[in-house]
């Protein structure tokens, strides 16, 4: 019965060697395990809202939707490692000065999907940005000022 | 909402490591976990209750796309790629058609297609274009023997396979299209990428009058989950890209299939959705065929 | 370089300003119920009846309780001592209804699919939950119900057996008081009726669906002997929630502190209610002596919360050929579900709905009866649009109704019968103080050239294709006051607001209601900006602890830019006041608070510019050195203002959309959508455009995606977020907000409250829409939801008769 796992999970460039059970779920080892709350849990089993992204090696994956283990040996970033020394990212500034936020609590794992997709379309259209935000469900802004965030941070990004 | 007590979790290399692992534990202990984005649902729910999970994400057998001979996709290799792969022959665009569309970008990162097709989800993308592009499934058995299955022979029903607890699945691979074939898919959900209400896939092989001379259809997101419609492939044998006679294609399709009503919609409602949906498909398919190079 | 940096030194008051929430927001340092740890805390888990109606023979919790790990499993019959049942005084409404009386955990039985029965409290949240699975319930079924009409029939089963039938609660809005005086006006009613050009009849209905916010419920009770109890509630009116943890557990008014954490995932009014899991929460920690945490699954959530409309309205109108619209009756029967949620109890929705069924428009005669029904199902919610989005959505169909009737443009129905003589009283006594429909409509109608549409529609047509256009107004309570919501809510409506100033200048603001997400803090930051001449970036806000601010009835209701910012505003005016008569007596001048400008950061003495002192310096005076002081003056500067407006505020809007319906598969797009808004003066309209584009949204998701599904047996078979569905990016249109304002009268600063009603609007335009491009076919949709399939059934059968 071991039940437990030893793992070594670099989060935001820190690496975390840690016992873990098993059954832990990544987004439980991120808020609950090393403490950052930036990530947010908005389903129960089925992983749909997206509150929980967070990138594994750079993508965009659903926290809420892997177990801890499988990401040993893996980088993840979350929400809090997106600034840096110099201050927000472009995305980040965009949903302050757009308005794409109300509550806040989707905003951790849009941007975390975001700043995946502008780096795979650093142009996106309208229509991109709408498809590609299909897995944060947002429940206060109604995407209209989400997506114009995410146009302006491109703007920003392909000056 | 969490998981149950998961005893055991390995993560092995090779797929002769898998079937050690698989050898130590007793019919159904032991889970097999790809890109997980069902899986986790099930396991999260505790409908699933796996004393061992074996990850396969580090087994490099399993991954990637092989465009040499046909068309070969490992068994883990996740939608984004097969989504962002853009060498997929026009004969086998299906795959692609429903691999850019599943879920959301997120889940496009994670599941793979090996992991859809063993789950089998009565409401299913892979499955379906799988069975409609007549793909081949390459299982590692008990033994370490390699079986391979063709489509038809694979899908028994919703969230049954012929990989069997002790199997791997290797890869699914199609043979070098043989003149000018061509293949789609399209879906119909509640929302946008949602999953399938009816999803339709159809694929196509023309002769050098761009007479259809072999067809097979499949359909998603009917009760008995993603099936062949053979009438439909049959319907189709002698299409010349007339789109009057797309009708009596979508017609004997809708004949040969029961349509459920459910909260999604009703059954005369999923008949219009074929007779939609199969127009747009067939037309596609046969478009690529047509500029498909022989 | 942030935004707010940029736009320094411009008026505050109507300034896009970019909020002051985000920084935190955007980079994962938020505070939400679940991010908030305490040493020892345990985790709850609640176990809910898998039935909807059935009896509790017993309860095993000797299982669950040996797992280790497992720190206590309670049952309602541990609560019995402790506890004391629901509701409590402060929890009822002054509204004549049959209130049930139940326990927080049921103890006899459960009433619907999802009841909490037992608790499980653990050192680990998984270990909770594995110990849920181990209570052991032993259940009878009873006989369910879950169709409304069905629970008022004569002989069903009898739900809340602490009363004869399923009606909870039944009222006559027209008349007057007597019955006499009701019959009198129900038969006037008939006589316009049997005179009217054109009557229209339908029975319209609007299924169960509501808001979800992102961020599930949460509470964190934490019990020491010294303070009593501290509880950590997502709710959107922590005193409420006080007083009702006083009554419920009987606990010494010093002992019990709320607080409703900085952070809050939305609410919507779905937080707003006084909820049984908040008082077993607390029982318990104040029993362990330790910390204990429950957050609500999505799935708990689903089977509990934010489940509102599912009402069926019978509706007629009378009108006149020339299109004046005369009269309306309206039979409402709403769905209750059991009755078990404090304050609001259910009906208290329905009741608003039917208040505001005249919504903007001028009738002659109603007669306005509305029934609710007990059934086994989860208590509706308070979902934004409170009761109304059945009702308007039944009105505004029923008007284009009546326009297809008269062969008239729906447009011009709707500005003939407009309100233009304001402050009017509806037929349902409901008063709208002050507001320009007109030039609110005609903002509106400038956004489209309506008889260009017209011939595009037509030549659309010729090519098979489906465009239409379709409008819908909408009024709402900007807040309330108490004249209001002490007899609906048995609550006082003002709004409240301590301001403090720091020795070096910053301002703290104290409120009592709790933001989930609306831009408080930055807005209550421009209105201080506007009063003392500084930076917005220099007021700190605080709200949702009942500890340090002043009592509040909460963040409900579109409260805040008509109470709690006037609040705000006049207690910056009585601290100015002080500053203003003390600077005179330093500046040696006579003179008073108009006498001097508060500027740049600066008083200054008008009179004379050169007696003047920085903000900073001016206070830092008075609070730090409050020596050759005015007579009777002492230092210090804070002042904790209650505001109430002379007259019951309200705010108008109007919505216009443009439809293309695909015939062969009933799907449509949102080709435009664009509003019109009669809001008031906007303080930051920023986050108002964003109020109202969300809102929008959460009409168009809720008229077309979302629907409560529960079978037969009450079984709810939507509980999780693939199958019950909220729109996505990817399925909703631009939104175009635009605005036609009339500065409130009432308020010091013109503003109003804006945003609670305002999904109301949605489902009337966009289904006017459809039926509207639809017209060759005679389609009148009177049911939601609108989906494809029911549509294009529609459009088969139309096609079939003709």
């Amino acid at each position: 019965m071991s039940r437990t796992n030893e793992v070594s999970i670099t989060v935001n460039g820190e690496r975390y060697d840690e016992t873990i059970p098993n059954r832990m779920l990544l987004v439980d080892f991120i808020r609950e395990h090393i403490g950052l709350t930036g990530t947010h849990v908005g389903c129960t089993y089925e992983g749909a809202c997206g509150a929980c992204t967070v990138h594994l090696d750079g993508a965009a994956v659903k926290s809420c939707l892997m177990l801890a283990v499988q990401a040993d040996g893996h980088d993840v970033t979350t929400v809090e490692g997106l600034a840096n020394d110099d201050g927000l990212s472009p995305l980040q500034q965009a949903f302050n000065d757009q308005h794409g936020l109300q509550c806040g609590y989707c905003t951790a794992g849009i941007l975390m999907n975001m700043t995946d997709f502008l780096r795979e379309h650093p142009d996106p259209s309208e229509d991109e940005i709408r498809r590609a935000l299909i897995g944060n469900l947002c429940r206060c802004t109604g995407y209209v000022h989400i997506v114009r965030a995410v146009k302006a941070a491109a703007a920003v990004g392909t000056k | 909402m969490f998981p149950a007590e998961i005893e055991h979790y390995f993560r092995p290399q090779s797929v002769g490591e898998i079937h050690k692992l698989l050898a130590n534990y007793p019919e159904g202990d032991a889970t097999l976990i790809a890109g997980g984005q069902s899986l986790m649902q099930a396991i999260k729910s505790r409908m699933l209750r796996p004393v061992c999970l074996i990850d396969l994400q580090d087994v490099a057998d399993l991954q990637g796309i092989d465009n040499a001979n046909g068309l070969t996709i490992g068994a883990m290799t996740r939608y984004a790629v097969i989504a962002g792969y853009d060498e997929i022959p026009v004969a086998y665009a299906a795959i692609r058609d429903a691999a850019s569309h599943v879920g959301d970008r997120q889940v496009r990162n994670r599941g793979t297609i090996g992991g859809s097709v063993c789950w089998n989800y009565v409401a299913s993308c892979m499955p379906t274009v799988v069975l409609g592009t007549n793909g081949c499934l390459r299982i590692s058995g008990a033994d370490g023997e390699v079986r391979e299955v063709a489509a038809d022979d694979f899908f028994f029903g919703p969230f049954e396979t012929a990989c069997g607890e002790d199997e791997i699945l290797l890869s699914v691979s199609w043979p070098t299209p043989s003149g000018k074939s061509g293949s789609a898919y399209k879906k119909w959900g509640l929302a946008t990428d949602a999953l399938p209400v009816v999803g339709m896939c159809v694929s196509l092989s023309l002769d050098g009058g761009n007479i259809c001379n072999d067809a097979r259809v499949a359909i998603a997101g009917l009760a008995d989950g993603g099936q062949l419609v053979t009438a439909g492939g049959a319907a189709l044998l002698g299409f010349d890209g007339n789109p009057e006679a797309i009708g009596p294609v979508t017609a004997a399709v809708i004949d040969s299939v029961e349509c459920q009503s459910d909260h999604w919609a009703s059954a005369v409602y999923r008949e219009q959705l074929i007779r939609n949906l199969g127009a747009e498909v067939i037309e596609r398919a046969y478009q690529r065929a047509t500029a498909a190079q022989p | 370089m942030a935004s707010s940096e940029q736009v320094a030194e411009k008026p505050w008051l109507g300034a896009r300003m970019a909020r002051k929430e985000d920084l935190r927001l955007v980079t994962g340092k938020g505070q939400y119920i679940g991010d908030i740890v305490l040493p020892r805390m345990a985790h709850a888990v609640f176990v809910r009846s898998d039935y909807a109606h059935a009896r509790i023979r017993s309860i095993d919790t000797a299982a669950a309780l040996a797992v280790p790990g497992v720190i206590a499993v309670i049952t309602g019959q541990d609560l019995v001592d402790d506890v004391r049942t629901m509701p409590q005084p402060v929890l009822l409404p002054n509204l004549p209804a049959k209130y049930p009386t139940f326990s927080a955990l049921a103890i006899d039985k459960v009433k619907f699919h999802g009841t909490p029965v037992a608790l499980v409290i653990a050192r680990h949240k998984y270990i909770a939950e594995d110990a849920s699975e181990l209570v052991e319930v032993d259940y009878e079924e009873l006989p369910v119900v879950t169709d409304p009409e069905a629970a008022l029939e004569a002989g069903a089963p009898v739900i809340n057996e602490d009363h004869d039938d399923n009606e909870i609660f039944a009222m006559t809005f027209t008349g007057g008081e007597t019955e006499q005086e009701q019959i009198a006006n129900a038969k006037a009613v008939d006589e316009v009726f049997a005179n009217a050009d054109v009557t229209i009849k339908k029975r319209f209905r609007v299924h169960r669906t509501g808001l979800t916010p992102m961020e599930p419920r949460g509470v964190l009770c934490d019990w020491s002997e010294a303070d009593g109890l501290t509880a950590w509630i997502t709710t959107q009116r922590p005193h409420i929630d006080r007083l009702a943890l006083i009554d419920l557990l009987d606990i010494p008014a010093d002992k019990v502190r709320v607080i409703a954490p900085r952070d809050q995932g939305g609410g919507f009014g779905v937080k707003a209610p006084f909820f049984r899991e908040n008082v077993v929460i607390a029982h318990v920690a104040r029993k362990l002596r330790r910390p204990v945490r429950w957050v609500e699954s999505r799935h708990e959530s689903l089977m509990n919360v934010g489940q509102e409309r599912d009402q069926i309205n019978d509706l007629e109108i009378a009108a006149s050929n020339d299109g004046t619209l005369l009269a309306f009756r309206n039979h409402g029967v709403a769905d209750n579900g059991t009755g078990e949620t404090g304050v609001y109890w259910g009906f208290v929705m329905p009741f608003l709905g039917a208040v505001e069924l005249p919504n903007t428009y001028t009738w002659q005669k109603a007669d306005v009866h509305l029934r609710v029904a007990v059934t086994n199902k989860a208590c509706i919610t308070p979902s934004r649009a409170f009761g109304h989005f059945p009702t308007r959505f039944a009105i505004e169909r029923a008007i284009d109704m009546v326009a297809h009737k008269l062969g008239m443009e729906p447009a011009e129905v709707r500005r003939k019968n407009l309100i233009t003589e304001l402050p009017y009283t509806s037929v349902t006594g409901e008063f709208y103080d002050s507001g320009d429909l007109i030039k609110l409509w005609d903002n509106l109608m400038a956004q489209v050239d309506l008889k260009e549409f017209r011939t595009e529609q037509a030549a659309a047509r010729e090519e098979g294709r489906y465009i239409g256009i379709g409008y819908a107004t909408g009024v709402e309570l900007s807040g309330m006051a108490s004249e209001v919501l002490v007899p609906m809510e048995n609550q006082p409506g003002y709004g409240a607001a301590t301001v403090r100033i720091d020795p070096r200048g910053a301002v703290l603001v104290f409120g009592g209601d709790a933001p989930q997400g609306q831009g408080h803090e930055t807005s209550v930051s421009q209105v201080v900006a506007n009063a003392f001449g500084t930076n917005p970036k220099d007021t700190v806000t605080v709200e949702g602890d009942t500890g340090t601010t002043p009592f509040g009835s909460g963040t409900i209701g579109a409260r805040g830019a008509s109470y709690f910012m006037s609040a705000v505003h006049n207690a910056c005016v009585e601290i100015k006041q002080k500053i203003c008569r003390i600077l005179a007596h330093d500046f040696g001048v006579e003179g008073s608070y108009e006498d001097f400008e508060f500027a740049n950061s600066e008083v200054v003495y008008l009179a004379d510019p050169s007696l003047r002192k920085t903000f900073r310096q001016a206070v830092e005076r008075i609070i730090m050195h409050p020596i050759n002081m005015p007579v009777g003056e002492v230092g210090g500067l804070e002042a904790t203002v209650y505001f109430e407006a002379p007259e019951q505020m309200v705010c108008f809007n109007a919505d216009l959309c443009i439809v293309e319906v695909d015939i062969n598969s009933g799907e449509f797009d949102i080709l435009k959508w664009v509003s019109s808004e009669d809001v008031g003066n906007v303080i930051n309209p920023l986050i108002v455009d964003g109020q109202m584009q969300g809102a929008i949204v959460q009409g168009l998701s809720n008229t077309i995606f979302e629907e409560f599904i529960y079978d037969e047996q009450g079984q709810q078979l939507t509980a999780d977020f693939e199958n019950y569905k909220i729109a996505n990016a990817a399925d909703t249109p631009n939104i175009d907000i635009t605005y036609a304002s009339t500065p409130c009268p009432h308020t010091p600063l013109g503003t109003r409250g804006i945003g609670e009603g305002r999904p109301a609007s949605v489902p009337g335009a966009l289904t006017n829409a459809i039926c509207d491009a639809l017209i060759p076919f005679g389609i009148e949709i009177t049911e939601l939801p609108l989906r494809p399939d029911t549509l294009w059934e529609k459009l088969q059968a139309a096609r079939g008769d003709r």
